[in-house]
């Protein structure tokens, strides 16, 4: 384990067929061609192309075209044509993908980098949403970034374990992936996940929803969540879990509890979970065994007296007095106080928890930060943020705003072609095959294809980091950590929707 | 025996033609080879069932955008795109997204749930700009909604006296005024909204079933027929001659703010002492002024906002509910005096939300008619969902349906912070966090992140 976080996997060229078409510009070719192939003599991004032999030029690969703005080369094709035939548009469809929080050009990005491995510039806009505040409104004072970096001089790996005892846990990326239920996902999704997290040397979570056998190769880097249903949460399980993770609240969700709705409970995850199919499975909130930090600590206890060897992670939601649940789960022996705010991913929750239960992330942060330093006790706790991280840029603001490391989970949807359509919770699942226990849907996604495609996802986010970190004179990322003088807050000038 | 409060739901579908998010589109060039419908999981695409050789047109209202048609589709020949009807609706507070979901919570009174986390804007103005807390674990009398506890939602509307005095028998002595215990801290308000007499029968069996008070023009009482239980309805009057016209078994009547105020309620009170007097004031620097002696005599004040959620002043209800209920906590006659806010009350979480910030109850005026398919289009002489034909039952099961969505995601709310009564959430400011307080404690270290604008 000790050397594994020099680990960087290779990344590779890893299709996106399942994405195609949706595309910023649609060119478009009317009948009024003559085939004489001038366009694709003349674009050399490669959206006019005519096979060797064949008379007419083949339909405008329109993923291909950098648009309008073209019109200023000498190579543009429409202004050439000598009939008039081509044209460039918007796409339509391109602007029915996505949010102000995920925008397009985010969602695209992503899926780029999970395609490629090749990372996103720092000034894209893909790399920021439109939410008009928060991660949106926080930049970095970029110095100036080097064209060309040698990634093997930096170093982006953080541990997870500060406090003088136990086993040492360091990850090669300060990035590891969030909890997400068998039932809420797909087995497909989760041993895609495991695989990536294999390669790259960090940690996937089961959530809580019972450990698949798929996942025992995987036991080094797959954690196990522990949360108030105790679903699938076995003496076996815990035992073989470097990490174990208790889920006091969601951020998505914050004291509601978790809910899988009936007709994803098929009789494969109420297998899992021992429970009976078919059924709403409730994860209720609050655990009605813990009423105070001497209660947190017997549940630690109770953990550390199975596996001694695990590190403990006590996974809260951002209520007003964030800082002292903090602090209480330290003095009860947490090695990871894991902070998840509301922006962030779910299977399901109610759209008025989302919104409106708990403060965002981007405040909590600075507030635990600022407050277990104040206590003296900063450098012996892992602060892992999550909700609503979802490039890596936001993974480098909020270390900026004083976290260790970050939780991600829909980041990692995206990378395997999840388009944010948000049905997630009902009827079958997701109908891309990512969220869902359907036996047709799931098939969708083969897992080596969704490893690398995670694998190249974190590749390129490394690239990023160490760019970010060379305009800034640094070599480590934890030299990142609660350097607010880094960033400036920018409303920008931008219309509110 | 006692009984849970329950509100009877029926799921009610729109009348009018259902405004969907996304459009399908389907080019000329479709050869009809149908793997749309089989890659669609709701059942968009479907082949025409007049000739199955071709494909009908796609049913928009059941994309949900996924884009799978438009990736497996040979020919690029489907497109989706936002609609423009949904991208113009609301005005405003009331969001595409708020009046879209309205009308689903007026359809099947269930709360929203979605997967994909959330997908809306950082904050925003008024209730945005302001997050409700959560407890996180430590405290056994606060339980979640799934706990064993009940979560009240009642409120009482009416003067409460600061303390009861008893005599040595234990008598009660101190003299106790009219109090109405509503339910839910909402009441329907119909005097500010033009419906017609249909919906107004429904609205009354709305609030009938929901044990709430509905206030209305005194007009409008005679066109009830006597159909609905005059002790819920609360009339609008401008003088006390208009008590005639009140029916004897309503409990509260309201009164315009004048500067005649004083002598139209002491002369209320003096013909019928157990009736409430609530004071509706439009909220400005000015009423600041003059409401302490209010606030000393009234049994409630009703503040009106603009539909736009805002006062004349251009302040947003957030801020002044804040800025009275201080001063009257300050002035010690907060407790005496039931305060109603009411206006751009848009969402769910608004509810709550505007309890937080210092009001006992709220009145529901706009929402009513958009739980009825209004687009708050303000074209209201060619309403798109022709609200004047609205028959009475519809009107009472989507008012119902979407008071009780709105009532149980209150309960969520309640419930995460560990409040079993909606009483206790009154003021309670020190259980939310407000935008600036939290921007200022997170960024004012950040170049340029001292203030929130």
């Amino acid at each position: 384990m000790s050397e594994q976080y020099d680990c960087v996997p290779e990344a590779s060229w890893i299709p996106s067929e399942k994405l195609k078409f949706i595309n910023r510009y649609v060119v478009e070719r009317k009948d009024t061609c003559i085939s004489c192939g001038l366009c694709g003599s003349l674009c050399p991004y490669g959206v006019h192309q005519r096979i060797e032999g064949h008379a007419k030029v083949l339909p405008p690969y329109s993923q291909r075209c950098i648009g309008p703005t073209c019109a200023s080369n000498d190579f543009h094709c429409v202004s050439h044509c000598p009939t008039n035939s081509l044209s460039v548009r918007e796409s339509e469809t391109f602007s029915a993908l996505g949010d102000v929080r995920w925008t397009t050009d985010m969602i695209l990005a992503t899926w780029h980098m999970a395609e490629t491995g090749e990372m996103l510039p720092l000034d894209h806009p893909g790399n920021t949403g439109r939410a008009g505040g928060g991660f949106d409104h926080l930049h970095f004072k970029l110095g100036d970034v080097p064209e060309k970096v040698d990634y093997a001089e930096f170093s982006t790996a953080i541990d997870l374990n500060r406090r003088k005892s136990g086993e040492r846990r360091r990850i090669a990326i300060p990035v590891y992936g969030g909890g997400m239920s068998y039932g809420s996902v797909s087995l497909h999704t989760m041993v895609a996940r495991a695989k990536a997290a294999k390669a790259w040397g960090t940690y996937t979570c089961t959530g809580e929803g019972g450990y698949p056998a798929e996942l025992v190769p995987f036991k080094d880097n797959v954690i196990t969540q522990i949360a108030t249903g105790l679903f699938g949460v076995k003496e076996e399980t815990i035992m073989r879990a470097p990490i174990v993770e208790f889920k006091y609240a969601q951020g998505a969700k914050p004291g509601l509890g978790g809910h899988l709705l009936g007709d994803k409970n098929t009789p494969l995850v109420a297998k899992m979970r021992e429970a009976v199919p078919n059924t709403s499975l409730f994860s209720p909130f609050p655990f009605h065994s813990v009423y105070s930090v001497e209660d947190h600590k017997k549940h630690l206890d109770w953990i550390s007296s199975i596996n001694p060897q695990a590190l403990l992670s006590v996974k809260v939601s951002t209520p007003n007095d964030v800082e002292m649940v903090a602090i209480g789960s330290y003095y009860a022996g947490a090695h990871i106080v894991h902070l998840d705010g509301g922006y962030g991913g779910t299977g399901a929750a109610p759209e008025i928890a989302k919104k409106n239960i708990a403060m965002p992330i981007e405040y909590a942060i600075p507030k635990v930060h600022k407050f277990l330093t104040n206590e003296g006790v900063r450098e012996d706790v892992t602060l892992i943020a999550s909700g609503g991280m979802r490039t890596a840029l936001d993974v480098a603001k909020a270390i900026a705003l004083g976290a260790d490391g970050v939780v991600i989970g829909t980041a990692e949807m995206v990378a395997l072609g999840c388009v944010r359509c948000g049905n997630c919770e009902s009827g079958r699942g997701c109908p891309r095959g990512i969220a869902t226990t359907d036996p047709v849907l799931y098939l969708q996604m083969d897992t080596n294809w969704g490893a690398q495609r995670l694998t190249n996802l974190f590749s390129a986010w490394r690239k990023q980091w160490c760019h970010l970190l060379a305009s800034f004179g640094m070599k480590d990322i934890t030299e990142l950590r609660g350097r607010t003088d880094l960033l400036r807050y920018d409303a920008g000038e931008e219309v509110r929707a | 025996m006692y009984e849970r409060y329950h509100i009877h739901v029926v799921p009610t579908l729109g009348r009018h033609h259902p405004v969907p998010k996304f459009v399908v589109r389907r080019a000329d060039n479709c050869i009809n080879c149908g793997k749309c419908e089989r890659a669609c999981v709701y059942g968009a695409h479907k082949r025409d069932t007049n000739d199955l050789r071709k494909m009908a047109e796609p049913d928009s209202t059941l994309c949900k955008n996924c884009f799978r048609c438009v990736v497996e589709c040979p020919q690029r020949a489907l497109s989706i795109k936002v609609n423009d009807e949904f991208r113009n609706l609301g005005k405003g507070v009331w969001t595409p997204v708020r009046v879209s979901t309205m009308w689903n919570e007026a359809e099947n009174a269930k709360i929203p749930v979605l997967g994909a986390g959330y997908r809306g804007n950082f904050s925003g103005p008024g209730y945005d700009a302001m997050w409700t807390d959560m407890s996180e674990i430590v405290r056994p009398t606060r339980d979640g909604i799934h706990g064993r506890e009940f979560i009240s939602t009642s409120v009482d509307i009416g003067r409460k006296p600061p303390l009861l005095r008893f005599d040595e028998n234990g008598s009660l002595l101190t003299q106790m005024g009219p109090i109405v215990d509503l339910p839910v801290p909402f009441l329907l308000d119909v005097s500010r909204i033009s419906v017609t007499d249909a919906a107004l029968k429904g609205m009354a069996g709305a609030a009938k079933e929901l044990g709430t008070l509905m206030v209305l023009p005194l007009d409008s009482v005679s066109k009830l027929n006597g159909e609905a239980p005059a002790e819920l309805l609360v009339p609008l009057i401008s003088s006390v001659q208009d008590l005639e016209r009140v029916p004897p078994q309503a409990r509260m009547v309201e009164i315009s703010h004048s500067p005649e105020w004083k002598n139209v309620l002491k002369e209320l009170k003096e013909k019928r002492p157990g009736l409430l007097v609530s004071i509706r004031v439009q909220p400005s620097k000015e009423l600041m002024a003059a409401v302490d002696d209010m606030a000393r005599e009234a049994d409630v004040l009703h503040v009106l906002f603009a539909e736009s959620g805002m006062d004349h002043d251009g302040q947003y209800a957030r801020d002044t509910m804040r800025l009275l209920h201080r001063h009257l906590v300050k002035v010690g006659l907060r407790d005496g005096v039931t305060v109603i806010s009411s206006g751009g009350l848009a969402a769910a979480e608004m509810v709550p939300k505007s309890i937080i910030c210092g009001s006992d109850a709220v009145t529901l005026e706009t929402a009513l008619l958009v739980a009825l398919g209004c687009h708050v289009c303000e074209k209201c002489e060619d309403c798109p969902s022709d609200l004047r034909s609205a028959p009475e039952e519809f009107v009472k099961c989507r008012v119902t349906n979407l008071c009780s969505a709105w009532r149980d995601q209150m309960l969520e709310m309640l419930g995460a912070m560990g409040i079993r009564e909606v009483r206790r959430l009154r003021g309670e400011t020190g259980r939310a966090i407000f935008q600036e307080d939290a921007h200022r404690d997170a960024f004012s270290d950040i170049t340029g992140g001292g203030n929130v604008e």
